[in-house]
Parts: structure tokens; sequence; C-alpha cells
């Protein structure tokens, strides 16, 4: 990990304002140096497009077809129909915000919960330290999937905050950990001991100082993150756990094994594989753009190219 | 309809195949040589580590192999009596009570006789599960055993209790389950018989020490529900020698009465998760036979490719929406009406149970065929169809002071908006696929619906009988006899309770009644009390029922404690690759009971 030194304006001699290019552009830069990056970049994309705008494609409720089960891909179902007749795109698109909904706000608290605790931990060290980490194990320590379904009788996830924050508040243990083992990394560095000899606030170092440069590695585990809870959302509602609606990925999946037959007849399987080719576009659409971000974040990469 | 819990994932479910062994030895291979029957229990999933207890409610113990009765039903509308024989050689009924004839070579597979003492030990244990397992009250409602005893090696008279006449008393006794006295008897405190004979005291000035009788019997189920013997004890053709997780295997019983008939050396009882699981048994050709699995018809048509064979009989099952009535706004009656209205049973049934079901054509609580044997031409053109008109259902909701929102959802007369949770199963493909669809339509409508799972069956029931759902699914019209039926809408599940003549009625938290439909109500001018009614059922022979089951389907089709959505069929498959001489369509009495019975009456032989 590269650290950015910011170190006062008048500790730094300023550099010719020619060297310096705008953040727009370096970002472009290190985006179409590979057009991975880019496919990545477009996929990702596409998909919150499809989360924000996709249930606007469709605003009327799924249309049920009974004379239309499992009918082929034509023009009319582009992918096919399901167990019921419906449109499988209709549902694949309308069932995207739940999934990207859910996964963005578990990724988010688990980002924030884990990097502030990280952060506050591996800076303070001591009794700060000793407690948040005990925390943090006892989170690493629960089990998230079989804690899901045993909530899940409690709870009924029927909004994708609810699941979302439920599963960000299980997940950030691996988050902390590895936040903290930076900052202890970070914090003897000449930089921040400066920081702390200027007399600078504690918030201020942690926040100012230190987090910018944990923050490829946060950005690198937020979409991590997204991956993971992509996968525990879907697992759930593939067991039938909690309550579904016939609009989301994993029901979808669901159905397609446990309703349609899939796995002993081949009529189901563009309902069963829409949404497992969907989930695993956006893993690799955050794998090719994780290499960005980490340039990105990274000037000792960005000078080499 | 059924089936429980599904594989927890798909590794899951391969490790379990491999468990039960499709891995390592494949059903009807050549080592088998034939002999080796597999199948699966639709009632009864492999539960690793429960008790071989008939009483368990997860117990390992399989009806028709190892679990034996005196006599298994025929499932006659004609007559609720027409049995075939199990331990019982053969019976007469009177007016009193029953005398059984027991098998002459009848065993228990440690070699001893079965005697009318395992009779006598097996009756007092039924009286004690009255409560002691979910879903047993409805069984044990009407045995009324008042004493058994021995008149011969062979002969047990039981009396049926003073006073009390009940129709059924025959297939009551016959159809309990038979256990050894040597194993079970120890259970029971000697002076069970003491405490059966108070528990049926009607006398009103004995009510205290009749409940007492009842909560010591119920006190004693619960121990005998918990009880696992050390092996297996079976006068049945087959006796447990191991349960795995993944299968249970039975070997041939040598002590059993009528071993000359019984070709399979082994059975071998898969578990099972889901209808999934099966459908891929039944599409790798590993099963012998299989009974109703609701199933999509593209796997159908895979399963028939494999080469089973779909043999159809008579279902007196009905799948239902049920409402607890408790709960608002469902206690009103245009609600339930206008709901029936929204529902497209054509559809839900095209969709969830395109196999083996057939849309309801209205709800009586009666499978059609039973409405067509029971009501007049002219009394079924009165009955209301509920056919799909959501205009109808819109004119109903806005008469009982409902509106629509700017938008276009419907709000409650108190201005609250309406959502439905629609109850449904894990593992039950039919029902959650209906639920999808029946909450789609109710959402295109204008009520928000969204269908929710329930872990198990077991679970399901607990909880529905704890109030915990408004609405959900109920298997209804459970037959052929008619007091049966409606004891499913005006039963224990609807707070009511029959001992001999009398009839109880209770409400609240731990009285079981989950339905919550009105004592009494008008139907054509005279006040109905529909629990009094089916009560009644049980103690009038056939051709009397008449009057009661028609004023009963008019007030169920007026009231609507439940909204019938499709009467299933009773799709079976068997498989002729391993035996032969399998029951034939239509052979509804064979069918309505497991392989074992068929064995026993001299059916699957080896194939040649």
């Amino acid at each position: 990990m590269t650290v950015t030194a910011t170190t006062p304006a008048a500790a730094v001699p300023a550099r010719p304002r020619t060297g310096r290019r705008a953040p727009w552009a370096s970002a472009l830069r290190v985006l179409v140096r590979k057009p991975g990056r880019i496919v990545g970049l477009a996929i990702l994309v596409f998909f919150a497009l499809m989360g924000v705008f996709g249930p606007y494609l469709y605003p009327g409720d799924l249309a049920v077809d009974p004379e239309a089960i499992y009918a082929p891909p034509s023009a009319q179902h582009w992918l096919g129909t399901d167990f019921a007749g419906s449109d499988v795109l209709q549902e694949l698109v309308v069932g995207a915000r739940y999934v990207l909904l859910t996964a963005a706000v578990a990724a988010l608290a688990t980002v924030v919960i884990g990097t502030t605790v990280g952060l506050v931990a591996g800076y303070h060290r001591g009794l700060a330290d000793s407690a948040l980490m005990r925390a943090t194990d006892f989170v690493l320590t629960i089990p998230g999937l079989p804690l899901l379904i045993v909530l899940s009788t409690l709870w009924s996830f029927g909004q994708p905050l609810q699941m979302g924050l439920v599963l960000g508040v299980t997940g950030w243990g691996g988050v902390a950990r590895a936040v903290r083992s930076q900052t202890l990394s970070l914090r003897e560095r000449g930089f921040l001991e400066a920081a702390r000899g200027l007399g600078l606030p504690t918030r201020h170092v942690i926040v100012r100082e230190l987090l910018p440069n944990i923050a490829p590695f946060v950005a690198m585990n937020l979409l991590l993150a997204v991956i993971q809870f992509i996968g525990a959302e879907v697992a759930l509602f593939f067991l039938g756990v909690v309550p579904f609606s016939s609009s989301n990925w994993g029901v979808m999946l669901n159905q397609a094994v446990f309703s349609g037959g899939v796995m002993n007849s081949p009529e189901a399987l563009t309902y069963l594989l829409a949404p497992l080719v969907c989930i695993l576009l956006i893993t690799l659409g955050i794998v090719l753009f994780l290499d960005a971000i980490d340039e990105l974040f990274n000037p000792r990469l960005r000078e080499r190219s | 309809m059924k089936l429980v819990r599904r594989a927890a994932l798909p590794l899951g479910a391969a490790l379990l195949l491999c468990g039960a062994g499709a891995c390592s030895t494949p059903a009807g291979g050549s080592s088998a040589a034939g002999q080796v029957f597999t199948t699966i229990d639709g009632n009864n999933p492999i539960t690793a580590g429960a008790p071989m207890n008939p009483f368990n409610a997860s117990g390992n113990s399989f009806l028709g192999y190892d679990q034996m009765q005196l006599g298994f039903s025929k499932k006659n509308p004609a007559d609720p009596n027409d049995f075939f024989p199990g331990l019982a050689k053969s019976w007469t009924a009177d007016d009193t009570g029953l005398t059984v004839e027991l098998q002459p070579g009848a065993k228990w597979s440690d070699g001893t006789p079965v005697t009318p003492e395992d009779v006598k030990t097996s009756m007092a244990i039924a009286l004690t599960q009255g409560s002691a397992t979910v879903g047993a009250g409805v069984l044990t409602q009407g045995l009324d055993v008042a004493d058994v005893k021995a008149v011969g090696p062979h002969t047990v008279r039981l009396e049926q209790v003073a006073g009390a006449h009940n129709i059924h008393f025959p297939r009551l006794v016959l159809t309990q389950k038979i256990v050894p006295r040597s194993v079970y008897g120890p259970l029971l405190p000697a002076d069970v018989w003491d405490t059966v004979h108070a528990s049926q005291n009607p006398d009103k000035g004995a009510a205290k020490a009749a409940q007492a009788a009842v909560d010591k019997l119920n006190a004693v189920g619960q121990k005998v529900s918990a009880f696992a013997p050390a092996k297996d004890v079976s006068a049945g053709p087959f006796v447990i020698t191991r349960v795995n997780p993944g299968s249970a295997v039975l070997d041939r019983n040598p002590h059993f009465y009528a071993a000359d008939k019984i070709a399979p050396k082994q059975v071998v009882i898969r578990h099972y998760t889901g209808n999934e699981q099966i459908w891929g048994y039944l599409t790798n050709g590993e099963l012998d036979a299989a009974p109703y699995t609701s199933m999509p018809t593209n796997v159908l048509n895979r399963i028939l490719k494999a080469g089973n064979k779909r043999v159809d009989s008579v279902s007196y099952v009905d799948a239902a929406i049920a409402f607890n009535q408790s709960v608002a706004p469902y206690d009103k009656l245009a609600v339930r009406q206008a709901l029936a209205h929204v529902i497209d049973r054509e559809a839900v049934t095209k969709v969830a149970e395109p196999v083996g079901g057939t849309a309801s054509k209205t709800t009586t609580g009666l499978i059609q065929p039973m409405v067509e044997k029971w009501l007049t031409p002219d009394q079924q053109g009165k009955l209301d169809p509920y056919a799909h008109d959501p205009a109808k259902a819109e004119q109903l909701l806005k008469g009982a002071g409902f509106r629509k929102g700017g938008d276009g959802k419907w709000l409650l007369p108190d201005g609250k908006p309406w959502t439905i949770t629609l109850q449904t199963v894990n593992g039950f493909s039919d029902w959650i696929s209906a639920a999808t669809v029946i909450a789609n339509e109710l959402s295109s409508f204008g009520i928000p619906t969204k269908p929710a799972l329930t872990a198990d069956f077991s679970t399901y029931k607990k909880e529905i009988a704890e109030g915990k759902y408004a609405v959900g699914f109920w298997l209804t019209a459970l037959g052929p006899q008619t007091d049966a039926a409606f004891q499913r809408l005006y039963g224990a599940d609807d707070g009511y309770t029959a001992v001999g003549t009398k009839v109880t009625h209770s409400t609240g938290k731990g009285s079981g009644n989950w339905q919550n439909t009105a004592t009494s109500f008008t139907v054509d001018g005279a006040t109905v009390d529909p629990g009094a009614l089916t009560a009644k059922l049980s103690t009038l022979e056939p051709d009397a029922q008449k009057p009661i089951v028609q004023q009963l389907a008019a007030a169920t089709n007026q009231q609507l404690p439940v909204i019938q959505i499709w009467d299933y069929t009773n799709v079976q498959f068997v498989s002729g690759k391993r035996f032969a001489k399998f029951p034939q369509q239509g052979d509804n009495a064979l069918l309505a009971n497991p392989p074992g019975v068929w064995m026993m009456q001299g059916y699957v032989q080896s194939a040649k």
C-alpha cells in the first residue's frame, strides 16, 4: 500500500500547475488504459441503471399467462417465460432493484462500520483497540448465513433496507480487522507523526490523514462486499427462508429449481440462467473494475504507467 | 400438497442422494436381483435420529411396512367401514362395539404372537394422543373406546362409550396403530383405563374430574410420543434394520402372517426434503413406486419418459385458502367473498397443479364428485360459483366500506392500507406456485399481497394453530367421509370438540381454534351451528347424513371460511423395471394405501 502524504501545504513546495492533471482526466486515463476496465465499468453502470430505472420500464404488475408456461425465447418474451407464463426479462429487470439495493446498503454498512472500528482501534490502540477488537471477534464468530436464517423467522425482510442493514451489521468484522492492520502500519509513518507533532486533533488525523490513505483498500472492500452480499441475499431467497415477492433474482432461482423442475427438465433453463448470468456479470464487472480502482487510488501504480 | 423442507444447497441434495444409497447401491441393481423395493413415504421423510415410534411426530415408522393397523381403509364413500384386512382377519360391528378376530398367525418380528393385550395397549395409547401431537386431534376424535377385553386367544372385544353412537367407530378402531405391549406397555400407568373412563364421563358434575383425566392422558401421551424404542418390533411385512440420514432400510419380516405374499426381500425408503428431490428420483428411474407428488407438466413428461407409469385414483383432498376470522378484515363475509371473486382458480390451478389438480367449481367443503353425489341438481344450481369477476369483488368491497386510494390500492374502512401476507410452506411447490399467482392477482386488483414461506409443515400447523397467520393455505374436503371433510372447517381447528354426544366450542389462546368461524349463522332462513351439525354427522348412517351435508355445503358456500382452489387427483407412479403386478389406474381402494398394503394383498411381484 502506498501512502499519499497529505502534509500541510506549507511543508511541501508547490508543484508547477502544468504538471497536474484534472481528477476526471486522470480517472479517464486510468480507465481507458485497459479495455477490461471499461467493460467492467459498463457492466456496473448497466446494472445500476437497471436497478434505478428498471421498475419504471415495467410499471404494471407482472402478468401471469397460464397459456404460455415456459414459453421459449421469442420476440415477445426475449428470455422466455416462467412457470406462470410471466416474462422472465421483466422479472429480471424489476427484480434487480431489490437485489442491488440490498447489496449496496449492506456493503455500505459493512464498510462504514468496519472502517470506523478499524481506524479507531488501530489509531488509538490500548483499551479502545482491545474492546473494539473483541467486539469484532464476536462479529466474526457469528456464522452469517445461519444467523440470517434464524433472523428471518423474526423479521420479514420485506424491504431491501432491512435486509441490507442486517447483512451489513453482521458482515463488517473482516473489514474492521483489515483496516486496523493498515492503520497500525500507517500510524508509525512520518507524515502521521508530523500531524500529531503539529498538535492536530485526533479527528483531523483520522479523517483527513489516515482515511485517504486507506481509501483504495476501503473502496475495493466495498465492491467485493457487494459480490458477497448479492450471494448471501440470493441464497436466502433461494433457500426459501424469507418471504418473497415474485420480482427477485433469488426467488427466480428458487422457483426454477423447486417449482419449475429445472434440475429434471430443461424447459425452465432460461428462467434459472437469467438471474445466474446477471450475478455472474456483476461479479465480472466488479472484478474488472477493481483493477481501475486500485490504480486510481494508488499513485505509485499511476506513476509506473 | 405435502412435503417439507428442501435441500439446503444443491450440493446438500447431491450428498443426500449418495447417503440414500443412490451412489453405492442403485435401487434394483443386479445385486438386488429385483428384490429391493425402493420408494418414499409421502407422509414421512426420514428423520435421522428420530425414534422408531409411530406416535412421534417425526418418528421413523412406515405405514404398511413396519407400522400395522387392524385394517386398511378402502376409502369407500358409500361405506366408511370397508377395509382391507390387516392384523384383523375379520370383524363384526354391533350397536355397542366391535369384535375383532386377529390373524391367527400374526406375530411380532421377535417371534412372539400378536395378542388381544397388544390391541388393548394400543387403544389406550391412542386415547392418550388427543393433543400430544399436532394434528392428532382430528384422528382420534370420536374414538370413544370404553373398554378392550380378550374373549379368546385371537379374539378381542372393543366396547364403545355407553350411549355414544358413532358410525365410524369400526373405522377409528381398525385404523389405530397396533404396537407391542412388551415395548409400549411399561409407558402406561396401571390405572390408565380408569383415567380413560373418567375422561369419558359426560356428567356435568364430573366435568372437572374429566378434564383432570384428559390432562393426565395428555401427559402420558407426550411421554409415549417421546419414547425411543431400542429396536423396531414390527408385526408388518417388514422391520426396520437401520435408518440413515438418507434412507431407512427395512428387511422382510419372516414372522409376518402372510410372508409368502411378500416378494421384496428389502424395502428402501428414501429421504426427501422437497418435491424436487422426488422428481429427481423418478427421472433417474430410482423408485419402484412413488406416492402423490405435486409437479409441473414439464417434469411429468420427463418422469414418463424415464419409464415410469402414471396411475391415477380419486383423491378426497382439496387445496384452499383459509382465513383466521378473528383477524380484520377477514371477519367480514363481503371481504372473503370479494377475494373469492378476485382469484382466478382456473389460472391458479393451471400454473400450480397442472398434473394433479382440477380447479374447484366452487366452495362447499367437499370435492366436486362428492358435491354431485350428495347435493341435488337444484341445490348445486343454487351454489354461488364465485366466478372470477373483479367488478363484483369491487362492488362487494365498496359495499363493506372499503375504498381505493389515489394510488389505486384498496384501503380498509378505517383508511389504513390493506396488505395481505399469504402464508404457505417451504417445499410445497404447488402451494408456492399458487401463492405466487394469487398474490399477483390480488396485487393487480389493488391489494398488495406477498407470499410468505414457513420452514416446514410441522411448524406451519403449529403456528397456524397459534393464530399467527391471517390467510394461508389449508387442505380441505378430506374424505371420503363427509364428517371428516367438514371437520376440517368446523372441527378441532374451529374450536369444536366432540366426546360422545357432547359437543363443546372454545376460542382464544390455547384452544387450537384458529379459524374462528361464527358458531351460528343463517342459511336459507335456518339458523345453523356448523360444529354441532358436523359432530352429528358422525352419528348418522350415510343415507341419513344427506340433509345435514346439504345444509353444511350451502352454509360453507355462503360463509366461505375457506376459498377452495383445486381438487387433487391422486397421481402416483410405478416402475415396471424390477417389479410387476401393481394396482392399475382406477384401483381406488388399493391406491389409497401405501405399497406395503398392496404387497399384503399379493400385489408387487418380481418382474420376470
